[in-house]
């Protein structure tokens, strides 16, 4: 997958990519505010995103994930505090609570990548990731 | 009719005709004459219903002579601050000739108020006709400057309570920002930490630099799984013990990536401060990742996990069966360092049983401790 992270930390985000990298995928950007992500997100279109709540300029990440949900581009949120999340998670996939461990955040990529293949019902959620109250209906139903 | 001396005269007449009908020594009039109660009676069978006796004491707290309240109506008591309905009320009573008992504002010859506790009667004849009204008097100003003295502390008192419940309010707000602000930024730090640790193991060539900034990074990890779990809300300061195994246990099996792992668990929610947090999780950090480097990461196997209360106190048991591998001998001895510090900080005890290629770690502790 093309992937795109928002995290205004530098050395998270690099920590990140590495990891999302060795586990087979491309990082195609790096936002650490929105401005910078949403024109990432016109530029290089990815297929999927990481969002950050807190931004360089604020608890801007959550407009970042409304413009992605627009597009249909599917992102979960990796913050401290999920209750920041808005109830309807604002479109994401769901929330990778911070600060995640590389076993954690390893299940939960794999687990995303067959969500986003659209295989929806074979595989069993990792503890890392609380998933969103659609996707949980859609993997129930 | 207020001043007409015809009137005047004729009342002065009816309470001489009425004291002169008792003889000078009747005990009852020189209790009237003498009592401290302020007392008055009116005839009402003259124009405006007069006053045709009072007594002294009723002289004394309204500051009249006698001559100047005989043949006047009661009403001379009454001032600008006297409650129109509350005269009403009396009015009403005296026409249809019922007692009434009243609090009423009334005014002295000087024009001080005073608040009267009034009490008037009809007096009957024989025949049952009303000739006489009997009036007494208590002056209650002192009671209902009082009462209001008592309203206005009790206004302040709620005043102040109102008040103190916004500071309370304000600083439970500010307590649980502060509270979320340093949770916040303690996650950040471990997840920093943590990924200064990975990106150094990263830039190694060296497999024993590798090696050892990974176990370092395993424990700091089981710490930052410990902050996530951490009560935030409405049990502050505590922690699920039972949650916190799950979710590593499942952390780490779920990453070997093996179909060949059996997990089976029996868990309970057990609360504990977070002060012991940290420990027990680096125990349980240390039987999980026993069991997989034993084992279950090379060949699979089963792993059973339990943690649940026994009466004071509580177990923690990790049982693995797996095809044993040989281990690394400084990991090993690091790894039982680490479990034997963490196990005197909890005053646990460990009991490990091996029994072909079964084995059963319980450890117990006390919940109060």
């Amino acid at each position: 997958m093309k992937i795109l992270i928002v995290e205004d930390e530098a050395l998270l985000a690099m920590e990140l990519e590495s990891e999302v990298e060795d586990a087979g995928h491309e990082i195609v950007g790096i936002a650490a505010d929105s401005k910078q992500a949403l024109s990432l997100i016109e530029k290089v279109s990815p297929q999927f995103a990481f969002v950050d709540i807190q931004l360089l300029d604020g608890p801007t990440g959550i407009d970042v994930g409304q413009h992605l949900a627009s597009r249909a581009v599917p992102y979960v949120f990796v913050s401290g505090n999920l209750k920041r999340i808005p109830e309807d998670f604002a479109g994401a996939l769901g929330a990778i609570e911070k600060p995640y461990t590389m076993n954690g955040l390893q299940n939960a990529l794999q687990f995303i990548e067959t969500i986003v293949s659209g295989d929806v019902r074979s595989a069993t959620v990792p503890p890392s990731l609380v998933l969103s109250p659609n996707l949980l209906a859609a993997l129930s139903a | 009719m207020k001043d007409d001396p015809h009137s005047r005269q004729n009342a002065k007449d009816a309470g001489q005709r009425l004291v002169s009908g008792h003889a000078s020594e009747d005990p009852f009039a020189a209790a009237f004459k003498a009592t401290r109660m302020p007392m008055l009676i009116t005839d009402p069978r003259q124009p405006d219903n007069p006053i045709i006796f009072c007594n002294t004491a009723f002289c004394i707290l309204t500051g009249y002579a006698v001559e100047e309240l005989v043949g006047r109506n009661c009403r001379l008591l009454q001032g600008p601050q006297t409650d129109s309905a509350a005269v009403d009320r009396l009015r009403d009573a005296v026409a249809s000739e019922r007692d009434i008992s009243i609090d009423i504002l009334n005014y002295r010859k000087d024009g001080t108020k005073f608040w009267n506790a009034l009490f008037v009667s009809p007096v009957r004849d024989v025949s049952g006709v009303v000739i006489y009204f009997f009036a007494s008097q208590l002056d209650f100003t002192n009671i209902k400057s009082k009462e209001a003295e008592l309203a206005r502390a009790r206004h302040l008192a709620e005043e102040e309570v109102a008040k103190r419940t916004a500071d309370l309010t304000e600083a439970l707000r500010a307590k649980t920002a502060l509270v979320h602000e340093v949770d916040h930024r303690v996650k950040n730090n471990l997840l920093t930490i943590a990924s200064i640790v990975k990106l150094q193991a990263r830039m190694t060539d060296n497999e024993v630099v590798e090696r050892t900034l990974m176990s370092v990074l395993n424990r700091v990890e089981a710490l930052s799984t410990v902050q996530r779990k951490l009560l935030n809300d409405e049990d502050v300061g505590h922690f699920d013990v039972a949650d916190f195994a799950n979710t590593l246990m499942l952390d780490k099996i779920g990453a070997l990536k093996r179909a060949d792992i059996h997990l089976t668990t029996d868990l309970h929610e057990v609360v504990v401060p977070a002060t012991k947090a940290s420990p027990l999780a680096l125990i349980i950090n240390e039987l999980i990742d026993d069991a997989i480097g034993r084992g279950l990461r090379e060949g699979g196997g089963e792993l059973h996990l339990e943690v649940k209360r026994l009466n004071g106190h509580f177990l923690i048991r990790v049982v693995d069966t797996v095809v044993p591998v040989e281990v690394d001998g400084e990991q090993a001895a690091f790894s039982k360092k680490m479990l034997e510090a963490s196990l005197k900080q909890l005053r646990a005890t460990i009991v490990r049983t091996v029994d072909e290629r079964r084995t059963d770690v319980r450890v117990t502790l006390s919940v109060k401790d």
